[in-house]
């Protein structure tokens, strides 16, 4: 089973975040390799193979941002964000440079392990993301564009799917505003995040048991929505 | 007071009174000696140098001499003056106006300074009992976390399983208490250094509750929380990770006051200039302590002695940062925090899809 341990590149330059982080990874199944500095990663990413990256925003050599762009530049690999509280603008200009996802400093483990989770498992199948989406108390095949709700036939407007694909390719990850608006609504919306927040009352009301407290249709506030699902 | 004259209001007053000084003086010359006339002008500049400073009263004292001699002393008309006495009313004049100027001037000065020392050690005051409720604060969750993990790290061996997870749980707790608490006081730095730069977007209510409740899952845990919404809430144009904090800290403030089992209840409304957003508690009666001083920094606890009492300062300065208001209504059962944000014109809405 060797083959299947996937390797964990973590870029972070506290030693003791890096060893609850080795330990945890380790006991996950996972190979860690570590680095305490951005451009010990650039190399590290390449010669390891790496599978997935935990790249910390703040270095002590260079920029975050920079390793993930040049990961980016290489290599799809999913690229885990570590960022402070209070940092939004920084959450979504890491996920503009091609992050997949941040879990915010300071966390705890179980949180970390989930993102790990996700993001190796849609590392393993990616592009698409699910066609058939199962939620609490109602179901969407995006492929044959049906929906139905406790068993009964439920209408969603052609923009209500274009939406809801765009979360399930990135489904248990965060999508950014600006990343939807363009998807679905064209580059000349990016700005219009009122139309999201419409669409999403909309589906949250067609889809959520509880649209006041949603379950799956969820919002990260200040950076973008994130669909969760039940394995 | 005045403002002591600077610009130019005072030298417009300078004006204003030698005018009506010399109204008055037409009035009296038919019965009055030129010299009484004089006395008249002199009230106008001593009125002007207590009221303003030093550059309009001379003004006025000057002008006061010129107005005198053209008017009223003989020979009419012109500047000449044909009797010694008054020079002498003159020099006189100008005198009162230099002497009573100074005198208001360094009055003024050292009045100022006072209530500058006094707000000085006012603001020295509070920082101190700042600083020690911080580091009361910040010292209490550390206290654990050292005393736990030392106990696991020294005695952990001859722990069972249960009293090891048990310290650890605190340890893990504690810690999450410490960051909140520092993370409040970091915000209300960053909200005192200065106007912080609003990220303004369209946001709507339902969603910043939601993600507040999810985030205070756990401290909310034991009370009931009811969300009344209307359906056709407005979007506002807001900071969205500021005013969650807003609803976060409100939220959290109701249920740390009142006993386990009773609701809180979260609600809001939208008139026509703005959105009303209430935070309700219902512990039985209303506050027994006076709710003016909820919102200083260290009136936000209602008496009890946990958190810096940062949280409902930190809501008002937010709230004000968006120009709105905030307040508290005690109710009969409770006490209801409310803010009101201004509504700003709609955005223009999405082309409608055909159905």
């Amino acid at each position: 089973m060797a083959a299947l341990r996937p390797t964990v590149l973590v870029v972070e330059d506290e030693p003791e975040i890096r060893r609850f982080l080795r330990l945890a990874l380790a006991e996950e199944g996972c190979r860690v390799v570590e680095a305490g500095a951005g451009r010990r990663a650039m190399i590290d990413a390449g010669t390891h193979k790496a599978d997935l990256a935990i790249v910390d925003l703040g270095l002590p050599d260079l920029d975050g941002m920079e390793v993930i762009r040049a990961i980016r530049a290489w290599s799809p690999m999913p690229i885990l964000v570590l960022s402070a509280r209070a940092q939004e603008r920084s959450k979504i200009e890491a996920l503009d440079a091609g992050a997949d996802d941040y879990v915010t400093k300071p966390f705890a483990i179980g949180e970390l392990l989930a993102s790990v989770r996700v993001a190796l498992r849609r590392r393993a199948r990616p592009v698409t993301g699910d066609s058939v989406l199962i939620f609490e108390a109602a179901r969407v095949d995006l492929q044959r564009r049906e929906a139905s709700r406790e068993g009964r036939a439920l209408h969603l407007t052609p923009l209500e799917f274009r939406l809801l694909a765009c979360l399930a390719a990135r489904s248990g990850q965060i999508a950014t505003h600006r990343q939807l608006l363009v998807e679905v609504w064209g580059p000349a919306h990016e700005r219009d995040t009122h139309y999201l927040r419409i669409y999403m009352k909309q589906l949250r009301g067609k889809l959520e048991r509880d649209p006041l407290r949603p379950r799956h249709l969820l919002t990260e506030i200040g950076v973008g929505y994130r669909l969760v699902l039940d394995d | 007071m005045s403002s002591s004259g600077a610009g130019s209001a005072g030298y417009i007053r300078a004006i204003a009174a030698i005018s009506a000084a010399t109204l008055a003086g037409f009035a009296m010359e038919a019965r009055f000696d030129p010299v009484n006339i004089a006395m008249v002008y002199l009230l106008a500049v001593v009125v002007i140098a207590l009221r303003d400073a030093r550059g309009p009263a001379m003004t006025a004292a000057l002008l006061g001499v010129l107005s005198f001699d053209l008017l009223f002393v003989p020979p009419r008309g012109t500047l000449d003056v044909d009797d010694a006495q008054y020079l002498f009313t003159f020099g006189v004049m100008l005198a009162v106006a230099w002497i009573i100027s100074g005198l208001v001037a360094s009055v003024r000065a050292r009045a100022l300074a006072q209530s500058g020392l006094e707000a000085e050690a006012r603001a020295e005051r509070m920082r101190s009992a700042l600083l020690s409720s911080i580091s009361h604060d910040l010292r209490t969750p550390l206290a654990v976390m050292q005393g736990a993990s030392s106990t696991l790290r020294e005695r952990g061996a001859d722990l069972s399983q249960a009293e090891r997870d048990a310290l650890a749980t605190d340890i893990f707790e504690q810690a999450g208490e410490l960051g909140a608490r520092i993370s409040k006081i970091l915000q209300m730095t960053r909200l005192e250094a200065g106007a912080p730069r609003l990220d303004a977007d369209w946001t709507s209510i339902e969603e910043l509750a939601s993600s507040a409740l999810e985030g205070l899952a756990r401290a909310l845990a034991k009370h009931r929380v009811l969300v009344a919404l209307p359906d056709d809430l407005p979007l506002i144009r807001v900071d969205a990770v500021l005013i969650e904090q807003v609803l976060a800290n409100l939220l959290e403030n109701a249920a740390r006051h009142t006993p386990e089992g009773t609701p809180v209840q979260f609600s809001a409304s939208a008139s026509a200039s703005e959105v009303v957003v209430s935070v309700e508690d219902f512990p039985g009666a209303p506050p027994a302590a006076d709710v003016s001083m909820l919102f200083e920094k260290f009136g936000g606890e209602r008496g009890a002695n946990r958190g810096v009492g940062l949280g409902l300062a930190i809501c008002r300065a937010i709230v004000v940062l968006h120009g709105g208001r905030i307040w508290a209504e005690p109710t009969e059962r409770g006490l209801a925090v409310r803010f009101a944000l201004p509504r700003t014109h709609a955005p223009a809405p999405p082309e409608p899809e055909a159905r």
